[in-house]
């Protein structure tokens, strides 16, 4: 890819021009809500058809600090599937936000932008424009029902927790400034191979990690993520945890991955990263279990998962990068089945505790098969893909010695069945509480069904998504 | 495409056909007998006297750098195959023994067949991912069955059972990537033949061999409910509908044996080694303080549930000696058990359903009603005791001459196990069938037609077995022999 193709080619050009175009014609034409939803999923798609060309190039572009290599364009088509599943979810749970406006369905298209851009930097400027990108949009997502207050409460405490975390990203990229004169990932990692890794370089590296660690809601900068979680509306919540959470490690694997994969700075993150996993398991199964709120489960759920995905990162190997990518995707498809389920059940005023989902087999069974499948997957049961995401974390920490981490995880994970299979237990043997049975819309039928069917098949059949991950990951050095 | 394939995907098949609004009823009765009639081909087309893997199929599945590989490869040698017909034939009793109307009836059979595809799959599977994966989605369908169709405190043991199962298997998990570790990395495979090749060849120290061997006895254990991690499978298997418990407690729960004798022992004999002494101490918690436990159980399914538990005793003693007569004594008892539990459970079944009564107090006389059940509770008493002429005592024969030779004294007290079943089985037959017939129960009806041919199967593979071991010992003994070379 040359540079004059880049226009062409990257999504994030697309998404952006795209969002532009629609913010335009919506002031302009007063579009239908729904209209722009629908528009907002085309333009996904005409983005993704857009990279498809250059799916197998690569380059170096803008002096260096943006990068087009494989596993940009596998994180660029994970985003771009994240954001259409939001619009989708948006679209489905339309009435229940009120006042739903087209920017609601056109700002995920700037924040999917930046977690685009941000599969490919190479540059801590880059990484910091393209992060606040994404958390100024989800900022403004959060809080969008303004007559809600526990909407506008989640707004506030991401609003201040994402700030701090962001005043520490900037300190440490100041710091790695002041130490090596650049703020190129290349340079960064050439300035410690030949001046060796000093106490400036470390503690930029530390504060890297705590604005990542919040992006990425990995305990102890998980605070934030319950109580957003629960407020915010469902597709957006649906969003934090998947895509905000993706983006956190894409970026780690990144940063860590080029200018801190010197063994003098590995000596130091591998213990810190095995750490933060230890802890976000324990914590997240742990703080899961007395939950009834189900949206509020699935926050603690993923902090759990940060911790999983953690583990994978703290194994610091090909196996252990490799397992991360399709732990992270088999997240992705339990994630939005169960939110997907939720959203369709909150256009009744239902889905908010377990016990709205009781009974909900014999109303549906289609989705309580699909949130059940969820759930099995995300407490690692085969044949599910969660099961052999967990499998491949377990495998690559053991092999790189990290034997403890692997019982805690062990542990953490019976823990967090405990509270998956409650779940089931409420649709599967519980009276119903709600009547009527729910009516679907013959595509998101569709969609349950394709998603379900992936979890199983990509679950016992792993070949073709394993390749996809390893393609990415040695991709990540060029 | 080998034979044992087939039986995979006419299970799954026929799940799918039950999803699509084919009768449930009907199309798991097909499946089931079609598959023990396949089974019943594949034991007469096995060749006789010589051991080694026979059916195979071996395809690459994912091969990646860094990861083991994983092939989907399955096979029977003498000691799976034995396995494999129990499945079959259990997996045929229990659903011809299901009621046709029961609440939610799709869903119901669908969660039996993958009960029973879960156990096959694990039986047939050479390679340890598939072999853990198959076993472990049986853990939800069980929890399903008993969390709708149970009885009494359903909600609260189908929990707890899920949760321990869950554990055992996770530790399980924990085990088979510790057992992976320890192996150089051009070793590491999740192939079982090409893993007991390797370790033949090269054993690693014993002292490395402790904590994977640790962790899989430990998940493996729970699996089968050795003592003290059992109190999951009394309460579970009491309140589970009949063709649930038959095929748990008669063929899923052999899957943590099964994977004792083909993994945990021969890969890690040094480990084994070590813990050894803890096995023989728990397995005595097994047999004896179990059996006390079961003496003093007030309700037959609970009775029975316990009754399970302890007879794992015996099969842990066969391990643990772990030489060519235990062995093949403890494949044999782990169909015999099978075949008798299944038998029992679904007695026990029918007098819940036709009596409407489970404890002994309020029970008796029930002979002179249902002559026909009574009779299947008395060969599958006598059988689960260890009477000659059924399957169950050439199987505990073969363990106790297997063990005398390392430990006579452990093996004399054992034997004393049998009088302690003897006491609590013939007090069951005594209590419920014999005696005065209480009113309450003067018009149970005994099972009739068709339904008696699942009782009669298992009471005629219990005679069979008992008679003429060599049919079975014929296969299972080249098979011990050929694996684990033990003579």
């Amino acid at each position: 890819m040359q540079e004059g193709l880049w226009i062409l080619g990257a999504p994030e050009v697309t998404l952006a021009v795209g969002g532009v175009l629609l913010l335009l014609a919506e002031s302009v034409a007063k579009l239908q809500s729904r209209a722009v939803g629908v528009l907002v999923l085309g333009v996904y798609l005409i983005a993704g058809l857009c990279m498809l060309p250059f799916a197998t190039t690569g380059a170096v572009l803008w002096g260096g600090i943006y990068t087009w290599d494989r596993f940009a364009v596998s994180g660029k088509a994970f985003f771009l599937l994240t954001g259409m599943l939001v619009t989708y979810l948006s679209l489905e749970g339309e009435g229940k936000i009120p006042a739903a406006r087209a920017e609601f369905y056109i700002l995920p298209l700037f924040c999917t932008a930046g977690m685009a851009l941000l599969c490919s930097v190479r540059d801590f400027v880059l990484l910091f424009v393209a992060l606040e990108l994404v958390t100024i949009t989800l900022l403004i997502l959060v809080a969008y029902r303004r007559a809600d207050a526990a909407s506008l409460e989640a707004g506030v405490k991401y609003l201040i927790v994402g700030g701090l975390a962001t005043a520490f990203l900037v300190m440490g990229i100041a710091y790695l400034f002041g130490a090596t004169g650049s703020t190129q990932f290349d340079e960064v990692a050439r300035y410690a191979e030949s001046e060796g890794v000093g106490p400036v370089l470390l503690l930029g590296l530390a504060f890297l990690l705590v604005g990542l660690g919040f992006k990425a809601a990995a305990v102890p900068f998980h605070i934030w993520a319950p109580d957003v979680y629960q407020g915010a509306p469902t597709p957006i919540t649906a969003y934090l945890s998947v895509g905000s959470k993706a983006a956190g490690f894409v970026v780690l694997l990144r940063v860590l991955l080029l200018p801190f994969w010197n063994s003098a700075f590995q000596r130091h993150w591998v213990p810190l990263i095995g750490l933060l996993a230890a802890l976000s398991v324990v914590l997240g199964n742990l703080a899961a279990l007395p939950q009834r709120n189900v949206k509020r489960l699935l926050g603690y759920s993923s902090i759990s998962h940060a911790g999983f995905l953690l583990i994978g990162l703290a194994s610091h190997s090909f196996l252990g990068f490799a397992s991360m990518l399709y732990y992270i995707l088999a997240y992705l498809v339990a994630t939005f089945t169960a939110f997907l389920v939720l959203v369709l059940l909150e256009q009744d005023k239902e889905g908010k505790t377990i016990t709205d989902l009781s009974g909900l087999v014999q109303r549906s069974p289609l989705l309580a098969w699909s949130m059940a499948l969820a759930m099995v997957s995300l407490a690692g049961i085969p044949p599910l893909m969660g099961f052999f995401g967990k499998l491949l974390v377990f495998l690559a920490a053991w092999q790189s010695g990290l034997h403890v981490l692997v019982f805690i995880g062990v542990a953490a994970a019976a823990a967090g069945i405990y509270y998956y299979v409650s779940v089931v237990r409420a649709m599967f043997w519980s009276d119903p509480v709600h009547q009527g049975p729910i009516v679907l819309h013959p595509a998101t039928r569709g969609l349950l069904v394709v998603l379900n069917v992936g979890s199983i098949l990509f679950g016992f059949y792993a070949k073709p998504i394993l390749a996809l991950a390893a393609g990415a990951v040695a991709g990540i050095g060029g | 495409m080998s034979p044992l394939t087939i039986l995979l995907i006419v299970e799954a098949s026929a799940i799918g056909l039950i999803l699509f609004g084919a009768p449930p009823k009907k199309v798991s009765l097909v499946a089931a007998g079609a598959n023990f009639l396949l089974s019943l081909w594949i034991y007469a087309q096995f060749p006789a006297g010589i051991g080694g893997w026979h059916f195979v199929e071996n395809h690459p599945w994912i091969a990646l750098g860094g990861l083991p590989e994983i092939r989907y490869h399955v096979g029977v040698d003498g000691i799976s195959l034995p396995l494999v017909l129990l499945t079959t034939l259990v997996t045929l009793a229990a659903v011809w023994v299901a009621p046709a109307q029961i609440k939610r009836a799709a869903e119901f059979y669908s969660y039996l067949l993958l009960l029973s595809l879960g156990a096959l799959g694990a039986f047939v599977s050479l390679d340890l991912f598939f072999f853990y994966a198959f076993h472990e989605f049986a853990l939800i369908p069980t929890f399903l069955l008993i969390g709708i169709w149970g009885s009494e405190n359903r909600q609260f043991v189908s929990l707890q059972l899920t949760l321990y199962l869950g554990l055992g298997s996770l530790v399980l998990l924990a085990g088979i990537i510790a057992l992976l570790g320890v192996l150089p990395a051009e070793a590491r495979t999740f192939d079982i033949p090409q893993l007991t090749d390797y370790l033949r060849d090269n054993p690693i120290a014993p002292g490395q061999q402790v904590l994977p061997f640790a962790l899989l006895a430990a998940g493996f254990g729970t699996l089968v409910s050795l003592f003290p991690f059992h109190s999951w499978a009394p309460l579970g298997y009491a309140s589970a509908p009949a063709p649930a418990a038959m095929l748990h407690a008669g063929v899923l729960k052999k899957f943590g044996l099964y994977g004792l004798l083909r993994v945990a022992m021969p890969l890690l004999p040094g480990g084994a080694e070590t813990w050894k002494p803890w096995i023989l101490a728990l397995l005595l918690g097994n047999i004896l303080f179990i059996g006390l436990t079961t003496i003093a159980q007030k309700e037959l399914p609970a009775m029975l549930g316990f009754s399970s538990v302890m007879h794992m005793g015996y099969l842990f003693l066969g391990l643990a000696c772990w030489n060519a007569l235990g062995v093949s004594g403890v494949v044999f008892l782990m169909v015999a058990h099978g075949l008798s539990a299944a038998l029992l459970f679904a007695v026990a079944g029918e007098v819940r359903e036709r009596a409407g009564e489970i404890r002994f107090a309020e029970l008796g006389g029930l002979a002179r009603r249902m002559p026909f059940v009574a009779v299947a509770f008395l060969v599958g008493s006598f059988a689960s005791v260890g009477v000659p002429g059924l399957a169950n005592f050439p199987g505990e024969l073969l363990i106790f001459f297997g063990s005398w030779k390392s430990q006579p004294l452990l093996t004399a007290v054992v034997v004393w196990g049998i009088v302690i079943s003897a006491v609590y089985q013939l007090r069951a037959v005594r209590s419920v069938f014999y005696g005065d017939l209480p009113q309450h129960l003067a018009d149970t009806m005994d099972v009739e037609g068709a339904k008696r041919i699942p009782y009669a199967l298992l009471m005629a593979a219990l005679l069979i077995l008992g008679i003429w071991p060599g049919t079975l010992l014929g296969v299972v003994g080249p098979g011990v022999r050929g694996f684990l070379s033990l003579y």
